[in-house]
C-alpha cells in the first residue's frame, strides 16, 4: 500500500499508560508497517496544542488517579473540544480505562472527586468501593469486527451509558462496564471506549484492523486492508478464552479440581 | 514457659517437616499459618527475645538478594541471622522462619531477625516486629491487581515508617524519587544510598519508568541522568525537590555483563572497591542497600568485604546452573524494569542465544500480564537465535516478540516448562548457556525441575 500514510496520535504517553497500554500502538504501528503504510505516530501532553485535522487516529490510556487528574484538567481546556471535533469529522479514536472515564461526560471517584469529562461518550462513571478485576470476554458487536474480544480488567469505576453512544459488545465472562447489565465498553462514530487491557489490540487483530482502516478511510478510499498472516494471534486469542473461560466459565470448581 | 506458645511452636515445627517431606519448600507460609492459628501473637513474642532486634528489607525489586547479602555480612561479623531467605515474604512465612529457629519455650536460636518484607505487609510487619532498621530497596509498579496502586502503596508504607520509634532508623534509595521522600514525618533516622557513577546511565527514561512527577508538587521532574527505570538524579524545576544526598555512594562502577560489576564503594567512614558477582546495575543498588544496613547496625569494613566477595547468588537471581554439558542462567524477572535490567545485561552476551522465556499468571506473579507491553523487548528481539516461550501465558509472551521484531521463525512455544526446557537444550550447542527469564511461579518450577535433573540443590539443601 504506496503512499498510504496513517497518522496516529497518541495521547499523554507518559501519564496514561498504566497497563502496558502501549502495546496498543505497538500493534496498530506493527500491521501498518507489514503491509507497507507508513505510521507517523505524535506524542502529544499537557499543554501540548491539538490541531484536530492532523490526525486520523487518537490513542489514549489508562492512569493512576494522580495522572487522570492532571490529564482531565488539562482535556477541560480547547483540546477536548478539538478532540470531539476530530471525531465527529470522522477520526478513529481508542480509549482504554481511565482514559474512556475521562472521554465521558463525568466521572465521579470513591472518594467524592468529581472529574468533569469531555462529554464525547454519552456516558457516565461512578466509583465503587471493589475493583473489578480479572480476564475478560466480551462478544463484540461492531460492525466489521464482529467476534469475542478477550482482555484484562481492572477499575473500580462503574460506567453506565447513555442513549448517545452504543455497548462496543456484551459480557461474556468478567464485569464490563458496570458488573450490573452486561454492556462492555462504548462506540460513537469511530470512537471506541473499552475497560480492556491486555494489551487489547495485538490479542485482538479484528478490532485492530478495524481501528486501522476506519481512520485510513477518512483520507483514502478504501474497502478492505490486504489480510496477514494472523496464526500466532489467533493462537493467543484462543488460549487467553480458555484460561478465561477455565477462571469464570460454569464448572470452573470442577476444573480446577480436574487441574489438580 | 508459656504452654500455648509451645504447642503452637511445636505444631509449626511439625508442618516445616511435613511440608519438607512433601517437597512443599521450607519457605512455604503453612507451618506459620498453623502457628498463628494456635498463637496469633507468637510473631511478637519469639522476635521480641532477639537480642540484636529485627531488620527489615522491602521495596519491588532486590529483597531477597539485599536481604542474603546482608545476612552473608553478619555471618562475617560472627551474628546468627535468623533469617526468611527462601522470599516467604508474608508475616505467615516471617512467623515460620521464626517458629523454626526457636526452641519450644520461643527462645530463638540466632540473636537478629533479618526479614524480607512483602510491601503490602510493610505495616503490620513494623506493628509486630519493631525494627531497629527498614531498609527500602525501590518501588515499581508490579501486580497492579494485588497491590493497587503505587500511589496508595507508597502511602500505606509511609504511614508505616510514621510508627517507628525513635532511635531506629530507615535506609532508603536516593535514586528513587517515590523512595527517597518516604519517612518524613517517622521518628526514626534517615539514611539513603545511591549511585553517584554517571557513565553507567542512560539519556532517556524508559518506557516502565513510574515515578516522573515530584511528589510535592506535581510537576515534571528534571532527570540529569537515568540508571534504570525511574531510578536517577533528578531535581524539580519548580519546588526545588532534589534527591536526597546519599550517604552510600557506588562512586564507580564498573559493569561486567552477567559476570557482575566492580564497585568503589563509599561510606562515611571508609572506602573500598569490591567485586560483586550478581550482574547488573540494579545489583550495585542491592549491593548499596545491603553494605549501608551493615554500617548502620555496626558492621566494619571487612565484614562487608568478606559478605560480598563471598556471596552465593540467591536462588534464582542470576544462577548458572549446569545441565547436561550446558548451563542455565537463572534469572528471575518479573515487572517491566527488573526485565529491562535483564535484557541490559543478557545484551552484553552477544547475539545467537538461546533464549528460554516463562510467563506464568498465577496469583503470585500478578495474572495481569499486560505488563510485558511495557518492557523493552524491542532490545532483546535481535538477540535469539531461538526464544521459547512457555508458562501459562507462553502465547502471550511469543506475540509480544513477534511484535517487539522477532522473526517468528525463530519463536518456538512450549506452554509445559518441561517441554520447553528440552526443546531449549536441544538447540544449545555443549558449553553454551541458555537463558532463562522467568516469572516469579515460573522460576520455582524450573528451579525444582533442575533439582530433579541434579544440576541445583533443594531450596532447603542450600548452604
Amino acid at each position: 500500500m504506496k503512499g498510504v500514510i496513517l497518522r496516529i496520535c497518541h495521547l499523554y504517553p507518559e501519564l496514561m499508560n498504566i497497563y502496558g497500554d502501549r502495546g496498543n500502538v505497538i500493534a496498530l504501528e506493527r500491521r501498518c508497517a507489514w503491509r507497507g503504510i507508513r505510521v507517523e505516530v505524535s506524542r502529544l501532553s499537557i499543554g501540548d496544542p491539538l490541531d484536530p485535522t492532523s490526525f486520523d487516529l487518537f490513542f489514549i490510556g489508562g492512569g493512576q488517579d494522580r495522572e487522570q487528574m492532571l490529564v482531565c484538567e488539562d482535556l477541560s481546556s480547547e483540546k477536548g473540544a478539538a478532540l470531539r471535533q476530530a471525531v465527529e469529522e470522522g477520526a478513529a479514536l481508542l480509549s482504554i480505562c481511565g482514559g474512556y472515564q475521562l472521554l465521558g461526560k463525568s466521572f465521579l471517584t470513591w472518594t467524592g472527586e468529581y472529574l468533569p469529562g469531555i462529554g464525547l461518550f454519552d456516558a457516565e462513571t461512578v466509583g465503587g468501593d471493589t475493583r473489578f478485576i480479572g480476564n475478560v470476554a466480551v462478544r463484540c458487536t461492531l460492525e466489521g469486527a464482529e467476534g469475542i474480544l478477550v482482555g484484562f480488567e481492572n477499575h473500580s469505576g462503574r460506567t453506565r451509558l447513555g442513549p448517545g453512544c452504543r455497548p462496543l459488545g456484551k459480557v461474556v465472562y468478567g464485569h464490563g462496564n458496570n458488573g450490573v447489565d452486561n454492556t462492555e465498553g462504548c462506540v460513537y462514530r469511530h470512537a471506541l471506549g473499552t475497560y480492556l487491557h491486555g494489551s487489547l489490540l495485538p490479542k485482538n487483530p479484528l478490532l485492530a484492523d478495524w481501528l486501522i482502516l476506519q481512520a485510513l478511510r477518512r483520507r483514502y478510499d478504501l474497502e478492505a486492508l490486504p489480510p496477514l498472516d494472523d496464526t500466532l494471534e489467533e493462537a493467543a486469542h484462543r488460549a487467553a478464552l480458555r484460561l478465561t473461560r477455565e477462571e469464570r466459565g460454569p464448572l470452573r470448581s470442577l476444573r480446577r479440581l480436574a487441574a489438580r | 514457659m508459656d504452654i500455648r506458645l509451645a504447642l503452637a511452636l511445636a505444631a509449626g515445627k511439625a508442618a516445616t517437616a511435613a511440608s519438607r517431606r512433601l517437597g512443599l519448600g521450607a519457605g512455604s507460609n503453612f507451618p506459620g499459618k498453623v502457628v498463628l492459628r494456635l498463637h496469633p501473637r507468637a510473631t511478637e513474642k519469639i522476635a521480641s527475645r532477639l537480642a540484636r532486634g529485627c531488620v527489615l528489607v522491602t521495596g519491588t525489586n532486590g529483597k531477597t538478594t539485599t536481604s542474603n547479602l546482608l545476612a552473608a555480612m553478619f555471618r562475617q561479623a560472627g551474628l546468627r541471622p535468623v533469617h526468611n531467605r527462601v522470599g516467604a515474604n508474608l508475616i505467615s512465612g516471617i512467623t515460620a522462619a521464626l517458629a523454626q529457629a526457636s526452641d519450644l519455650s520461643g527462645k530463638p536460636g540466632g540473636d537478629i531477625g533479618l526479614f524480607e518484607v512483602d510491601e503490602a505487609t510493610l505495616p503490620e510487619a513494623v506493628r509486630r516486629l519493631r525494627p531497629g532498621l527498614v531498609i527500602i530497596t525501590n518501588l515499581f509498579r508490579d501486580q497492579l491487581d494485588r497491590y493497587g496502586e503505587l500511589e496508595t502503596l507508597a502511602h500505606k508504607m509511609d504511614s508505616a515508617l510514621g510508627e517507628m520509634e525513635s532511635g531506629s532508623a530507615v535506609l532508603l534509595n536516593a535514586d528513587d524519587p517515590l523512595v527517597a521522600c518516604l519517612g518524613a514525618s517517622s521518628a526514626a533516622s534517615l539514611y539513603y544510598f545511591g549511585i553517584e557513577c554517571e557513565e553507567v546511565g542512560e539519556g532517556v527514561l524508559r518506557h516502565a519508568a513510574d515515578s516522573k512527577h515530584c511528589r510535592e508538587c506535581g510537576s515534571p521532574l528534571d532527570f540529569a541522568v537515568h540508571f534504570f527505570g525511574h531510578m536517577g538524579k533528578y531535581s524539580c524545576p519548580l519546588c526545588g525537590t532534589s534527591r536526597p544526598r546519599p550517604h552510600f555512594i557506588a562512586e564507580r562502577v564498573g559493569l561486567k555483563g552477567t559476570l557482575g560489576s566492580t564497585v568503589t564503594l563509599t561510606t562515611p567512614a571508609w572506602k573500598t572497591t569490591l567485586e560483586l558477582n550478581i550482574p547488573g546495575l540494579y545489583n550495585v543498588h542491592n549491593l548499596l542497600a545491603a553494605a549501608g544496613g551493615a554500617y548502620l547496625l555496626g558492621l566494619d569494613e571487612e565484614m562487608v568485604r568478606r559478605g560480598v566477595e563471598g556471596y552465593v547468588t540467591a536462588f534464582g537471581r542470576g544462577e548458572r546452573l549446569p545441565v547436561e554439558g550446558r548451563n542455565i542462567f537463572l534469572v528471575l524477572s518479573k515487572n517491566p524494569t527488573g526485565f529491562n535490567e535483564v535484557i541490559r545485561t543478557v545484551r552484553e552476551e552477544g547475539s545467537d542465544l538461546v533464549v528460554l522465556a516463562a510467563l506464568n499468571d498465577r496469583v503470585a506473579d500478578g495474572r495481569d500480564v499486560s505488563w510485558i507491553w511495557d518492557v523493552d523487548f524491542e532490545e532483546l528481539a535481535p538477540l535469539p537465535r531461538v526464544l521459547v516461550a512457555t508458562g501459562t501465558r507462553a502465547w502471550d509472551m511469543a506475540l509480544r516478540m513477534k511484535y517487539a521484531g522477532l522473526d517468528p521463525a525463530r519463536l518456538e512455544v512450549r506452554e509445559n516448562l518441561r517441554d520447553a526446557l528440552r526443546t531449549a537444550l536441544s538447540r544449545t550447542a555443549e558449553g553454551e548457556t541458555v537463558y532463562a527469564l522467568t516469572t516469579y511461579t515460573a522460576t520455582l518450577e524450573l528451579r525444582r525441575l533442575l533439582t530433579r535433573l541434579g544440576a541445583a540443590p533443594g531450596l532447603w539443601e542450600e548452604r
